[in-house]
């Protein structure tokens, strides 16, 4: 299948501008982004907080759209989809692991994780996740509910979520920014491992030069523009 | 994704949220309850009256009417093979103790009765149950009767002793303690007493002008079907002459004019009932908003994860659906339960023996309201969540996007139809549903504007002064967007409607119970014989009576009314009104007009060459003719024709002797008349003149007004207990949303608890300033309820009644501090948990 060899582009960010009404003028949020991430590729944004990174990460999934430019997921371009067909190619293509964890809370561990697989209506969902919660170590845990779980059990549980339904793009938005370091690290490393396991293309937004190290590519951002990309 | 999942997601997602849904269960539950009560209770007394048809009519088919049953219809019926026929003469008179006089001067004491005579053969079907057992043929002759208990005790007497009805004495066989074809809801002037026809006739009562109502019992043969009483009906409606004034009823109906009266009982209380359902969907409108406030976060995540907005919008439908089904299912058992307990506490209104059980149908039709109005009212909140976006899952401060205002338009129209449906099932017919929306709407409006006026008052209102509690409680209610609207103007609604129907009520007894105006007359009589008038008047004389007032009177049945045949009106008519067409009339003879009639057209007795009538304006309007028009009249089988020459107004408050026709001097001479006298006398002496008559005019009857009013002031104080223990329904619905809306703030409160436990405020402190809070959300509901509860039913009184108004200032007051009480009491329950917060827990977690 050609979407998995790698290489080819994935994501393409095209002129890529954002601002947003605020005090009676516009704020520039983005400017003139130039970005591809091609696939099986792991990308680090890095930047000070302001400087754009998740409005990046939310143009790339659809869940903002830019002000100027285009957006292209496999070559569709997506910044002028319809809610529903953004929801069906995020429900197919798009995971997502954010900073404060955002499980469902009302939905078991196991729940959480098997709801994108639900959503996809194919294979079996439960199977999944217990697979995953078995690669995340939380296989006896797979009961409780977020409440009842650590920050960095709830982070884990997050990533079998994002990986269940096997999108082809992984977001990840500061996924240790709430997490102590120890605890940081052991989601960072699991979750590197479950990218090169499910050869998922990932995009991390980070503040931490250390979690940058790991990735194949830093992406730097200032003030809404790319300052400077760094290569592994 | 497949249905499974979605159900096992809508499912998982009301987890955690048990709290709040219990309030938006409650508020549908409430309302759902009343609807069933009312459904309930009227389905089984139609039930109760259709299955008992045949012993409510005490026959297969009754003839009745004001004149003796004519031959040819007696002769119909024996030619119907198989059937048996008894006939049932029912009149008004007053019956008295003679024994009780013996070796006094004083008579002996006297009662208002309704006296039936009936052949043997009564009754059909039911059973006559008396005291001794027996037979009517064993029990009834020509000189034995049989009385209801209650009147051997007012007389004065017992089994075996003697009463003199008319001109005969009677020996008591025993007490009559039920019958099957006497309602016991209808009014009735009097105890019941049971003759044979032998006896009625010994008495000398009947042709004497008196009111008899003249009925034929028709029993077919056994193993009749429906089929063989309709034609039964048929052969006897054919063989009638004057069928407009003669009534053909058989079982198959069912008591057709006291179920049309309670049709209307019941869509009145429908409407009532569904009151307290509408005011619980604020309720459902405030939880379903709150419940998605709660959960944007969870729906970003669902819309992040690939779920799409309809997909969304389905999901909380669903959960909506259900919990209202739950609420509503919790409701109409409920409802169920208080229709089985009603005809315990109500039995004076329930006209038949009445086994309520389940009443699945009104559970379903109640379950089918409750869903309908849980949609109606949740359909605009739970639309925002199609407008949660995604990108909240990065940036929580994203608010949900306002909905679009042709949408929003649309849903308040939906919203605005739906009510009128609703009312218009309730009362089926749709102008009453949109009747009862319209007044509701404007009703809620005034409502809402004028909470939204003080609330705004109060959260301007200077707090430099007053205690901490105060200070802080005026500035919770006035904090914009504290949702205490909703509540103030459900509990209000709640107020207008109990405190506005208790207004109506009480103005209407107060009205039939307050003294008679000084000039009224306080006692008639009526069927007084020409000859026998200077006797009575030397009677009314000897017992002080003043003001003695006395008109002859001529009985007549109209023909015609402005050339048309009543028979062809009557057609026209129908049952509305009809009694206008078809009573026997009081036809008086004046030379001028009693000072409180006035001409408002026409001139009296202005036409020289024709006989004349004056007629009463609101009659005229009834009958359809006005000056110029001729009315026929059959006085005794002569015919004879007036000219309306004048319409006039009278004021009937006054209770003074007063006609609908007036004829001119002379017409009348030669028609047979009996003569009907009021006067006025002390309360004190009532009995005893009644006594005095029925000792030297046995068939004078005397009506005493003081009596007769109380008797419907009774019948109307149960009603309005009815009334306002449904009304109970509505307030009820108004507390549980004002708890609702304190429990959806729960985590705000929760923090304000916190924050003045650590500021130094002790629990007791906290608790009072919330009570304060509630207080004054009370005071605003019941304040602007309570006005509009005046309005209400000052505007029902003066131009519904046409009774005069009055404040009644203890009322308001109970009204007002019964709602802040409830708002209190409510309001801390709904806070206990608030309250036991501990600061650190809540500062803590932080936002």
């Amino acid at each position: 299948m050609s979407k998995k060899e790698p290489g080819n582009v994935l994501l393409s960010l095209r002129g890529i501008g954002r601002s947003l009404p605020s005090g009676g003028r516009m704020l520039t949020i983005l400017d003139d982004i130039e970005l591809d991430v091609r696939r099986g590729e792991f990308v680090a944004v890095l930047g000070p907080s302001g400087s754009g990174k998740s409005t990046l990460l939310a143009l790339m999934a659809g869940l903002d759209r830019p002000s100027t430019g285009m957006v292209l997921l496999e070559g569709e371009r997506i910044d002028q989809l319809s809610e529903d067909r953004l929801a069906v190619l995020r429900r197919h293509k798009v995971g997502f692991v954010f900073q404060s964890f955002q499980l469902l809370g009302n939905l078991t561990a196991r729940e959480n994780v098997q709801l994108p697989v639900e959503l996809l209506g194919v294979g079996d969902a439960r199977g999944r996740a217990d697979e995953l919660l078995a690669a995340v170590g939380l296989s006896a845990r797979g009961h409780h509910y977020p409440s009842q779980l650590s920050g960095g059990e709830q982070q884990r549980v997050a990533l079998a979520r994002a990986f269940a339904p096997r999108p082809a793009l992984l977001l990840a938005d500061e996924p240790t920014g709430n997490l102590d370091g120890a605890t940081g690290r052991r989601v960072l490393d699991l979750l590197v491992a479950l990218r090169a396991e499910e050869g998922s293309t990932l995009v991390l937004v980070t503040h931490d030069p250390a979690v940058a190290e790991l990735a194949d590519r830093r992406i730097h951002l200032r003030d809404g523009r790319i300052e400077r990309e760094e290569t592994a | 994704m497949k249905i499974l999942s979605w159900l096992a997601l809508a499912a998982r997602e009301t987890r955690g949220s048990s709290g709040r849904l219990v309030f938006f269960a409650a508020c549908l539950s409430v309302g759902v309850a009343a609807v069933v009560a009312v459904a309930g209770l009227s389905n089984a007394v139609d039930r109760a009256i259709q299955a008992q048809a045949r012993e409510l009519l005490a026959a297969d088919l009754a003839v009745e009417s004001r004149r003796p049953i004519p031959g040819q219809v007696l002769t119909a019926i024996d030619g119907i093979a198989g059937s048996r026929r008894a006939g049932v003469l029912e009149l008004p008179s007053v019956v008295s103790n003679p024994a009780a006089s013996q070796g006094t001067d004083a008579p002996g004491p006297s009662l208002l009765c309704e006296l039936k005579a009936v052949e043997p053969g009564y009754p059909f079907y039911g059973s006559l149950e008396t005291d001794p057992e027996g037979t009517i043929e064993q029990l009834l002759d020509r000189d034995r009767l049989l009385v209801a208990p209650e009147a051997l005790t007012r007389l004065g007497t017992a089994v075996g002793g003697s009463l003199r009805v008319g001109d005969a004495d009677f020996t008591i066989a025993g007490v009559i303690t039920a019958e099957p074809d006497r309602l016991a809801v209808s009014f009735t002037l009097g105890p019941r007493v049971l003759l044979s026809q032998e006896g009625l006739e010994r008495t000398g009562l009947v042709g004497m002008g008196s009111r008899v109502r003249h009925r034929v019992l028709v029993r077919l043969a056994d193993g009749s079907t429906t089929d063989d009483v309709a034609l039964a009906r048929s052969v006897i409606g054919t063989a009638i002459p004057d069928p407009e004034f003669v009534d053909v009823e058989s079982y198959v109906e069912a008591q057709p004019s006291l179920r049309t009266g309670l049709g209307r009982v019941e869509r009145f209380l429908g409407l009532v009932a569904l009151l307290s359902l509408l005011i619980g969907g604020i309720g459902v409108a405030q939880a379903v908003r709150a419940w998605l406030a709660g959960r944007l976060d969870a729906i970003a995540v669902l819309r992040a994860i690939g779920v799409r907005p309809h997909e969304v919008f389905v999901l909380y439908l669903g959960q909506t659906v259900v919990l209202a089904l739950v609420g509503s299912a919790a409701g109409a058992v409920a409802g169920a339960l208080a229709a089985q307990a009603v005809p315990g506490l109500l039995s004076g209104l329930i006209p038949v023996q009445v086994e309520v059980g389940w009443q699945p149908a009104a559970m379903l039709r109640g379950i089918g309201l409750g869903v309908g109005v849980a949609l109606l009212f949740g359909l605009r909140p739970l639309f925002d969540v199609v407008r949660v976006p995604p990108v909240r899952v990065l940036r929580r401060d994203v608010d949900p996007l306002p909905v679009r205002r042709g949408i929003a338009a649309a849903m308040w129209a939906v919203l605005l139809i739906g009510i009128g449906a609703t009312a218009a099932v309730q009362s089926g017919s749709v102008l009453r549903g949109a009747q009862f929306a319209a007044g509701l709407i404007g009703a809620t409006a005034a409502l809402v504007l004028g909470a939204w006026v003080v609330i705004r008052a109060v959260g301007r209102t200077p707090r430099e002064t007053g205690s901490v509690a105060l200070r802080h409680g005026l500035a919770a209610l006035g904090r914009p967007g504290s949702g205490t609207l909703g509540a103030v103007v459900a509990l209000g609604l709640g107020v207008v409607t109990v405190l506005g129907m208790y207004l109506i009520e009480d103005r209407l007894s107060a009205q039939l119970d307050a003294e008679l105006p000084d000039e009224a007359p306080s006692a008639f009589l009526i069927d007084i014989q020409p000859d026998q008038w200077p006797g009575v008047r030397a009677v009314l004389e000897e017992a002080d009576a003043e003001d003695v007032d006395s008109v002859e009177v001529v009985a007549g049945r109209l023909r015609s009314v402005a050339g048309v045949p009543v028979a062809d009106l009557v057609q026209e008519r129908g049952r509305d009104r009809r009694w206008v067409l078809t009573r026997e009339q009081r036809l008086s003879t004046m030379e001028s007009l009693p000072e409180d009639n006035v001409i408002v057209d026409g001139a009296l007795w202005s036409y020289p060459d024709r006989p004349e009538v004056s007629v009463e304006q609101e009659y005229a309007a009834d009958l359809g003719v006005g000056v110029g028009d001729s009315l026929v009249f059959d006085i005794q089988g002569v015919p004879l024709e007036l000219l309306v020459t004048s319409i006039r107004t009278v004021d009937w408050t006054r209770f003074t002797i007063n006609f609908f026709l007036v004829v001119e001097p002379g017409v009348l001479d030669e028609a047979p008349r009996t003569r009907i006298a009021a006067t006025r006398i002390p309360e004190a002496s009532e009995s005893t003149l009644q006594d005095r008559l029925a000792a030297s005019f046995p068939n004078v009857t005397m009506l005493r007004l003081r009596q007769l009013l109380d008797k419907v002031v009774g019948i109307l104080l149960q009603v309005g207990l009815a009334v306002r223990m449904l009304g109970a329904f509505t307030v009820l619905a108004g507390i549980a949303i004002l708890a609702g809306a304190i429990s959806a703030g729960a985590v705000r409160r929760g923090r304000a608890v916190a924050l003045y436990k650590t500021l130094g405020m002790t629990r007791a402190q906290v608790a009072a300033v919330f009570a304060v809070e509630y207080a004054l959300v009370g005071l605003v509901a019941g304040g602007i309820g309570t006005v509009g509860g005046i309005v209400l039913s000052w505007a029902v009184t003066r131009f519904g009644f046409e009774i005069a108004w009055a404040w009644t200032p203890a009322a308001y007051l109970v009204a007002l501090i019964s709602t802040v009480a409830l708002s209190v009491v409510a309001g801390l329950s709904a806070s206990v948990r608030a309250l036991a917060v501990r600061p650190l827990a809540i500062l803590r977690q932080g936002d």
